[in-house]
């Protein structure tokens, strides 16, 4: 049993998956049975994804020990430090978490780990931060150019100040250093969408679709690009001038016609699976939607 | 102005929504009617959940919003407003997103109202809702809303503690879909959420 939880937390350490009162419950159960000896040199980075899962739900005293537990082993190592900041963080205390991060970055300036902390803390405290907020992710993503979460995260400030077109120019640069996932492709789709330039959502969305094909199945980003086809496609027969800022040509409405046509069967395909046993929620409104 | 009932189911999923993307900004749509006495009333009678992956961005909003008015109008409702939960809990703010999305139900609606959950209020027994109007030039945050004096009241008083308690003590929000979801697998039931229905609690 013991090795299972074991494993459990390390997929889980692998993939990221932030399911904290699972992992505090096994790593509670993994500590009360000694399993820290067993685990050897994995030990470490255990007690650091159970020091961020027990800060998640509240269990701050777990954190403590975990903390201090690391403290021990690696005094002074940033990665602990950037724990101690966060457990600062989870008192609700932004003030004294930005000092202890500004101070931090002054022994080790430009350590990625404290710098994102330190965005993650201003951008936490809203609008009054907000620029501030983007010129130290715009300084970072400066420095660490091939970090994809940093890039995400400025199309996400952008967009959430109603900035589309450079959230649209931050996100071309994550599909510059990640070129093959899907979920950045339809980002990006549905950025320019948002920005009203419909022929490069559409020719992004059909991207999208033919990237997943190669993959030989199905994922969740083709699913929702081809709600995406369907939206653009009709949309670009019904104002066929529709502009485009990036100057992407526009289909003939011919072809525009058939890819209209292809989404919504692919969309119906989804809805009535020939497959028996398959459960459908809300058939009724997408064939009312499709009839419009 | 117009008054405003929040019913207990309504309620009940904006913080079910919240909770189970703690760490995204979620949003969705109110559905109710008219009140059958007083033509100035209106009675927001459910909620229907659309994001929590990018709420900022358009296609999939308009979709989901075009399905949620047509679901409604098969159960003779009508999209009567919006609701949001910020990932920044204590960010209690409407944001362009949300003005622009109550916008367009204000085309439908014209007494529609946008409701932005307050982080500052969960656990205290309050609504831990800011209501926001259009004035005519505006969205206007009621910081009086919910009050004894109001016009904007939740019709059921026990509803924020019930909510807490279905959270907490029964995890229902995990079994919570949005709209988002239901783009994963269209067996995700988002516009009724039937399996977290809750009896009215009584006093």
């Amino acid at each position: 049993m013991a090795t299972s939880s074991i494993e459990k937390l390390a997929t889980w350490r692998a993939r990221g998956t932030r399911v904290s009162e699972q992992i505090v419950q096994q790593g509670v159960m993994m500590l009360e049975n000694g399993g820290l000896r067993k685990m050897g040199d994995e030990a470490w980075s255990f007690l650091e994804q159970l020091a961020l899962a027990s800060m998640d739900i509240g269990r701050l005293e777990l954190a403590d020990e975990c903390i201090e537990l690391l403290s021990e082993q690696f005094p002074g190592s940033p990665r602990v430090e950037c724990l101690k900041g966060i457990r600062i963080e989870a008192e609700n205390k932004p003030k004294e978490a930005l000092e202890f991060y500004e101070n931090a970055l002054l022994e080790d300036e430009a350590n990625p780990a404290l710098w994102k902390r330190q965005i993650a803390v201003l951008r936490s405290q809203g609008s009054s931060f907000i620029l501030r907020t983007v010129n130290e992710l715009t300084k970072y993503v400066d420095t660490f150019y091939t970090d994809i979460e940093g890039w995400l995260e400025l199309a996400d400030i952008y967009a959430e100040l109603n900035i589309y077109d450079l959230s649209l120019q931050t996100l071309a640069h994550v599909l510059l250093l990640a070129s093959q996932n899907p979920f950045h492709v339809l980002r990006f789709a549905e950025t320019a969408y948002t920005v009203g330039d419909v022929p490069l959502a559409l020719k992004t969305f059909l991207r999208v679709i033919d990237m997943d094909d190669s993959a030989g199945q199905e994922g969740n980003a083709t699913k929702r690009a081809w709600w995406g086809v369907k939206l653009a496609a009709a949309r670009l027969l019904s104002f066929p001038n529709s502009p485009s800022e990036s100057q992407t040509s526009l289909p003939s409405a011919e072809y525009l016609r058939l890819l209209n046509e292809l989404a919504r069967e692919q969309l119906t395909g989804t809805y009535f699976p020939t497959s028996v046993g398959g459960k459908v929620h809300g058939r009724d409104a997408f064939v009312a939607w499709l009839g419009k | 102005m117009p008054s405003y009932t929040l019913s207990h189911q309504a309620y009940v999923k904006i913080y079910l929504h919240a909770a189970k993307y703690p760490h995204k900004t979620v949003n969705g749509v109110l559905i109710g009617k008219k009140g059958k006495s007083r033509e100035d009333s209106v009675a927001v009678l459910d909620a229907i959940p659309l994001l929590h992956l990018w709420t900022t961005l358009s296609p999939m909003m308009e979709i989901g919003l075009e399905l949620a008015k047509t679901h409604a109008e098969s159960r003779e409702l009508l999209v009567v407003g919006y609701y949001q939960a910020s990932e920044r809990l204590y960010d209690n703010v409407l944001p362009p997103t949300g003005e622009k999305v109550v916008g367009k139900i204000r085309e439908w609606f014209k007494d529609a109202i946008a409701l932005v959950l307050d982080g500052n209020k969960i656990g205290s027994g309050e609504a831990g809702l800011i209501p926001y109007l259009y004035n005519g030039v505006t969205w206007r945050p009621d910081v009086s809303a919910f009050s004894p004096s109001s016009n904007i009241s939740l019709e059921n008083p026990r509803s924020p503690s019930r909510a807490l308690d279905l959270i907490r003590n029964h995890k229902l929000h995990q079994q919570f879909n949005d709209f988002d979801d239901h783009l994963e697998n269209v067996s995700a039931d988002w516009l009724s959420n039937a399996a977290c229905f809750d009896e009215n609690p009584t006093a």
